[in-house]
């Protein structure tokens, strides 16, 4: 507390001053006043006050360079892609037995649906898939599935921050923003943290998605636009293409540096100069990295990007890829509004949504395997939460063919791929009903702990002070690196 | 239940104690500092156990950890502590294996560290616990927090045995005087002029004004100055906008989807200006938003203009994001409401008060009734049961004259349209006779008879000859295609339709006042809804202050239902009560903003949260000095603003010097000014005036936004050609007013704006942020809209002279205030030179043509790209 004390030896009163009246504190150097030392200021500056994107080195060596994360809004069933359970076809149409943790009660019941499509074993590994997935089939033996993912928070916001921020409230800082600031960027030309969203709308949380929260906010992720221009103002003006513009940033460095002559340690100055520079490169970089027109015909069709169904997927997928190839941290895919939350007609909605997306998906990981990218980029797909094995009535108890599911965040699945992660692995179950995880539980602490990990970085250690407080992406004691899912 | 009767004499005297230990106690080693229940602990269960083990009567394992003698008795596990023994604590023993909190959040190690040591030292207390748990709600320490406390009348130090001129200045003195530090000279009257126009208008000086300014010698040139800028109406669209962020003021529902428009926000937009601009005293400006329908005498009158100022006012409260128009659930309107306390209690009261809506805030003295009993007061005006949309809170004051020249002119334009379309048809009519006598003679009238019929009712034969006849259509598809049918038509008809438009367009708009008010007679009961759930209401609860003011004296009689009113008066007695010259917040919190938009940093730095997780004052006694002195003479805004105008401390050079870079780099004791940047919408205004283009208008409805066909949001409405989207009319000159007037659609922010930190309103806006990012360097590189306003200047520049070396001072005057260094100036004109030869060599076939008929436009395109770079730069950008 300040000292609230104040000088009593005078007095004076209000009439005393008046308004045009001229401060004269040169009198004090007269008087020989200013002591010759400074006392220390009531709060330490211990903050950097100037932050850049130049890639840093992590503390220990690591095994992924870049991310690319499919975030998939809403909670993709996994009773009906990932989680086979053959338990639930004998119980179908029969009351669950136990505790079941509803979201919504109103509609809800205990009757157990079974899976509403077939189950098979793909790959080299045996991974058990649904038939809605077959491209994911293919790469069976690329990716390692999490059947047992647990944030125990039971809905959309709250399990969206604590998958992407590890905390289940708003205002925290995402992912991505922690890789940046830990890291910094490869890339000095394009944006270092990309956030790629559907052309049919924003995700549900919208720009939290991709928010710095206390972290400067050179380090939040920079959202494109869902259709081309990606990025405004690209390109310059017919009459200043090249040298003319050219002629524009020479002039424009010269009088900023001549400004900055006259402002010595003014960051903020030297900063903006920067972006002129960084501008003046992304005219060409990002023009460049978000045009797939010069991909081949072989790739654009691995992609599905010649058919209706799979084409925006697809070619934000090719342009993750693009990106990552140029030196870009992080690049999220993301879903609008909260596709995947499939509380009714899950029957229609769940394969229409899974033909949008499991091709270029599969394909992303194809072909950055092929162009060796695949070991240094960590992949993820998944939402912030599963469904129940009992059915809800979203639509009245007669309308059986509207039925869905309700949401589950005690046991649910997701698949990475590459970055140091295991080829052709399961990890972790659920119970018989694929409600609660059971066995090598993955907490979103746990989760965010690993991927950190696989940066070379300590989730114990990374942390970023603002103010008098110290934030933590993974602030849980008890959170731990995952190390069975490590190759 | 939660209730707590009115504050003992032994609480209000153990304060007094209290506040003694306060002042002592907080230095010193926390290693051997005698830890306290209330200081030290306390604030760490609060934040993270409480909740289960003590509020809103919830004691899990019969555990409460409100007081430590509940503590020792334990609950179904027996004694939970053992004072001295930590490893004999059961509290210990399950924090440390984070066993407890329960849920994903532990104790950090510093906070477990803390508490092992309390428990080792004795686990004291502070003072002897309260016989009633419910006393001990909040800690002395709580209560004691520096801004709850009343404002104090401090003395204006002398420095050195000699009185300073400006107070402000002798209390900034003595705080650098103490770290040893000194003020910074006066800055250069250029530098002077310019910083004063933006802090006053958001606008650049004119050269004439820079002038007159430099040739004024008097001794009281720069207070002539200070009045010249204050009168401006300029003055009230600046300061009009800065209280507009702290509203959270937008034109739109709010919502990830529609984001539905509210046509008429403007006029609470337009009163916040006006009332700046009449320098109204600020206690009248807070309570005419908080309570205006309720000053209103007698019934509201069309012809008396203070009704509508005063329902125009309240617009304050119908700012929030409120998603009720699309989804009314009872969710929904509670949401609606929260965000309004959110608003307003940040705006003026300086406190989070909304996060206490679920449970005790975590941090301040304000537990979950007090929100409830803070929210009472305006729940009579925004009651769930009985909630009224923003559509339903539209009052017509439009006076009848007016709504009959209205009804004249749409019949008017209805009889003209309905002519048009009554020509139209017949039009349609007549190529379908047409296209029916092509078809073979036998088919012709059953064809007639098949497109005439509503196309549910046709029959199959019907059917298949339709779609064997493809070219036979209906009426409706003719008319919707008639572009391709008749395209002379078409047009003809398009035209007679514009004119219909610009009839309508004539028609003067109908005065609808977005307001607040409360049906008379109608009284909701306010409850605590339990965990925030407005479907688990649970204690009554009545209009009240919050208890941790009223416990530190404040007093407040706010009646249920005031007989003197037709309404309930809750609003109305509140705001004269938070403005009643003895309330701790409303003044502080107010000269702190205007403090640090003129300074560039409050005395508080965080203006919406003057509770204890926000900073602490750098200048406690100047901050109430200030704020005592603005009540004391009528709540003056220009008074104040003048006051800090005056000082030495305002006036000083922004150059950084390194004896302050040691010591103070962030600049906390103003041994300098801080360099200021143009937020986005000065900078637009800004390059408005360098292209000669602003148009000054005051006031009236917003400059709607739309996309163009590249997907930025511009000003300007959709053209339609041919019925086709066909680029954006910008509207011309209306579309060059100052960008507070350009419509605030959340979802829809204009581009530029945006681009430049524009802030989203979810749902108001304490401190504008500032990014330097490639988008904005893009933007002045490449934007369309850049390079025209760069042609703009070029002209300007042009009318002055032929000499490149006169273009090139003029541009400098105009934009930077100052002449160019010799160095700068010559760049520019080498670069003049080079880019001049470079466009004449530009050898684009439309370009040779243009050259030819005008050879000077190499030269004009060159000064163009000039202006384009001088805007660019950090002089122009960046305030001193």
């Amino acid at each position: 507390m300040k000292n609230q004390l104040c000088s009593r030896r005078h007095f004076l009163s209000s009439s005393a001053f008046s308004l045009s009246t001229v401060a004269m504190p040169w009198l004090l150097k007269q008087d020989g006043l200013l002591a010759a030392e400074g006392k220390a200021l009531p709060k330490p500056i211990d903050q950097p006050t100037s932050f850049d994107l130049l890639p840093k080195q992590p503390p220990k060596p690591p095994q992924a360079k870049s991310m690319i994360s499919m975030f998939m809004l809403g909670g993709p069933s996994q009773i009906d892609l990932f989680d086979p359970k053959p338990e639930l076809y004998k119980w179908h149409g029969k009351n669950f037995p136990g505790d079941i943790k509803f979201d919504n009660a109103a509609q809800a019941s205990r009757e157990i649906m079974a899976p509403l499509w077939k189950f098979k074993a793909h790959g080299q590994c045996g991974m058990e898939l649904s038939e809605l997935v077959p491209h994911l089939g293919s790469i069976a033996d690329e990716i390692t599935l999490i059947r047992s993912m647990h944030t125990g928070v039971n809905n959309h916001l709250p399990s969206n921050y604590a998958m992407n921020t590890g905390q289940h409230r708003s205002g925290r800082a995402v992912l991505g923003s922690w890789l940046l600031n830990a890291l910094g960027s490869e890339s000095q030309e394009l944006p270092a943290y990309v956030a790629l969203t559907d052309p049919r709308g924003l995700p549900l949380i919208g720009g939290e998605n991709w928010s710095n929260g206390p972290l400067p906010s050179i380090f939040q992720g920079t959202l494109v636009r869902p259709r081309t221009p990606r990025i405004f103002n690209l390109d310059a003006p017919r009459h200043l293409r090249g040298e003319a513009q050219r002629a524009q940033l020479k002039l424009l460095n010269d009088l900023n540096q001549k400004h900055l002559d006259e402002h010595p340690g003014e960051n903020d100055l030297e900063a903006r100069m920067a972006s002129y520079g960084l501008a003046a490169r992304m005219q060409s970089a990002a023009k460049e990295a978000f045009d797939i027109s010069g991909e081949s015909k072989y790739t654009r069709t691995m992609y599905g990007i010649d058919q209706d169904v799979t084409r925006d997927y697809g070619t934000r997928c090719l342009i993750a890829r693009r990106l990552v190839e140029r030196g870009v941290r992080f690049v999220q895919i993301l879903c609008n509004g909260q596709v995947w939350d499939h509380h009714g007609s899950i029957k229609t909605a769940l394969p229409q949504r899974c033909a949008e997306i499991d091709q270029p998906a599969a394909a992303l990981v194809k072909d950055l395997k092929q162009r060796g990218l695949l070991d240094s980029t960590l992949v993820h797909w998944g939402g912030e939460m599963g469904r129940l094995p009992v059915i809800q009535f979203r639509e009245g108890l007669d309308k059986r063919d509207k039925v869905g599911r309700d949401h589950n965040t005690y046991g649910f699945s997701m698949w990475v791929a590459g970055g140091g992660m295991k080829k052709g692995y399961v990890h972790g179950q659920t119970d018989e009903f694929s409600h609660y995880a059971v066995d090598g539980i993955v907490h979103h602490y746990d989760w965010l702990a690993t991927v950190l990990h696989q940066f070379g970085l300590n989730h114990r250690e990374l942390a970023f002070r603002s103010g008098p407080r110290e934030f933590k992406l993974v602030e849980q004691p008890e959170a731990r690196v995952v190390r069975e899912l490590l190759a | 239940m939660i209730c707590f009767g009115r504050p003992s004499l032994l609480v209000i005297l153990m304060m007094f104690i209290g506040r003694g230990l306060a002042e002592g106690g907080n230095a010193g080693d926390s290693e051997t500092r005698l830890l306290t229940y209330e200081r030290d602990v306390r604030p760490i269960f609060k934040a993270m156990c409480f909740h289960c083990h003590g509020e809103d009567d919830i004691r899990k394992g019969g555990l409460d950890l409100r007081l430590v003698r509940l503590m020792q008795k334990g609950g179904e596990s027996g004694a939970a502590l053992e004072s001295g023994n930590p490893p004999r604590s059961l509290i210990w023993e399950r924090i440390e294996s984070d066993d407890m909190p329960d849920g994903e959040k532990k104790l950090t190690p510093e906070e477990k560290k803390i508490i092992h040591q309390w428990i080792s030292q004795g686990a004291q207390t502070a003072r002897p616990e309260p016989e009633n748990v419910e006393d001990a709600r909040y800690t002395l320490e709580e209560l004691d927090h520096w801004a709850f406390q009343p404002i104090q009348k401090p003395t204006i130090p002398w420095i050195n045995d000699r009185e300073f001129g400006n107070p402000i200045d002798a209390f900034v003195a003595r705080s650098l005087l103490e770290s040893g530090l000194s003020f910074s000279p006066v800055a250069d009257k250029r530098t002077l002029i310019r910083r004063l126009s933006f802090d006053l208008r958001g606008l650049p000086p004119s050269r004439e004004e820079v002038q007159s300014f430099l040739q004024d010698e008097r001794d009281d040139a720069w207070d002539r100055l200070v009045t010249q800028f204050l009168s401006s109406p300029h003055f009230g669209e600046r300061w009009g906008r800065h209280w507009l962020d702290t509203a959270g003021y937008a034109e739109s529902d709010g919502g990830a989807l529609n984001d539905p428009a509210r046509p008429y926000a403007w006029r609470y937009r337009d009163y916040v200006i006006q009332s700046f601009n009449q320098n109204k005293p600020i206690d009248r400006f807070f309570q005419e938003q908080l309570a205006g329908d309720e000053m209103v005498q007698g019934e509201v009158d069309i012809d008396n203009p203070e009704h509508e100022t005063l329902l125009a006012a309240t617009g304050f409260l119908q700012m929030a994001p409120d998603a009720t128009r699309t989804s009314n659930t009872l969710m929904d309107r509670n949401n609606a409401v929260a965000e309004t306390i959110k608003v307003f209690s940040s705006a003026m009261l300086g406190l989070t008060v909304g996060c206490a809506q679920c449970h005790d805030h975590k941090y301040d003295p304000i537990g979950i009734d007090d929100y409830y009993s803070l929210r009472a007061i305006f729940d009579p005006a925004f009651p769930l049961t009985q909630w009224r949309h923003h559509d339903a809170r539209l009052i017509d004051l439009t006076p009848p004259d007016l709504a009959s020249e209205i009804d004249r002119i749409e019949a008017k334009a209805k009889k003209m349209e309905d002519d048009i379309k009554a020509r139209r048809e017949a039009v349609a009519l007549d190529i379908q006779e047409k296209k029916l006598a092509d078809v073979p003679v036998e088919f012709q009238e059953i064809l007639r008879q098949a497109v005439r019929e509503p196309a549910k009712k046709r029959s199959d034969q019907q059917k298949q000859l339709l779609d064997d006849y493809p070219m036979v259509k209906p009426i409706s598809t003719i008319i919707g295609l008639l572009v391709e049918y008749d395209a002379p038509s078409y047009r003809k008809f398009e035209k007679e339709f514009a004119e219909v438009a610009a009839v309508r367009a004539t028609k003067p708009a109908r005065k609808m006042i977005l307001s607040t008010t409360e049906k008379p007679g109608f009284i909701p009961v306010s409850k605590v809804f339990f965990r925030g759930n407005p479907e688990s209401p649970t204690a009554e609860v009545q209009p009240n202050e919050l208890t941790a003011l009223r416990l530190n004296g404040v007093e407040s009689s706010i009646l249920p239902d005031d007989p003197n009113y037709p309404t309930s008066g809750r609003r109305l007695a509140y705001s004269r009560h938070i403005t009643n010259g003895s309330h701790p917040l409303t003044a502080r919190v107010f000269v702190n903003r205007v403090w640090m938009h003129l300074m560039g940093r409050g005395i508080v730095t965080t203006p919406g949260d003057f509770g204890i997780s926000g900073e602490s004052p750098s200048h406690p006694e100047l901050l109430d000095w200030l704020a005592n002195d603005f009540m004391s003479h009528g709540w003056d805004l220009k008074r104040l603003v003048r006051l800090i105008l005056n000082s030495h401390t305002y006036r000083q050079s922004s150059t950084r010097r390194s004896d302050l870079e040691k010591v103070d780099p962030e600049n906390i004791l103003y041994g300098r000014a801080n360099l200021k940047r143009l937020d986005a919408e000065s900078l637009r205004d800004s390059l408005l005036v360098a292209a000669g283009l602003l148009n000054p208008q005051l006031g009236g409805a917003s400059l709607p936004v739309t996309e163009n066909p590249e997907g930025k949001t511009v000003i300007g409405v959709r053209k339609i050609k041919d019925g086709l989207k066909a680029g954006v009319d910008s509207g011309q000159a209306a579309a060059n007013r100052r960008s507070i007037y350009v419509q605030m659609q959340r979802n829809k922010p204009l581009n530029m704006l945006a681009t430049f930190d524009l802030p989203r309103m979810t749902p108001n806006c304490e401190i504008r942020p500032k990014t330097t990012v490639a988008t904005q360097s893009l933007w002045f590189m490449n934007d369309s809209q850049m390079v025209e306003w760069s042609e703009q200047m070029a002209l300007t520049a042009r009318n002055e002279s032929e000499d490149p070396a006169i273009w090139v001072d003029d541009l400098y005057q105009r934009l930077f205030s100052v002449s160019p260094d010799p160095a700068s100036k010559a760049s520019c004109l080498a670069y003049l030179e080079t880019q001049t030869n470079h466009f004449k060599a530009d050898t684009d076939e439309k370009w040779r043509e243009q050259l030819l008929k005008d050879p000077t436009l190499a030269s004009r395109r060159a000064l163009s790209t000039l202006c384009q770079t001088l805007v660019a730069s950090n002089r122009f950008l960046y305030i001193d």
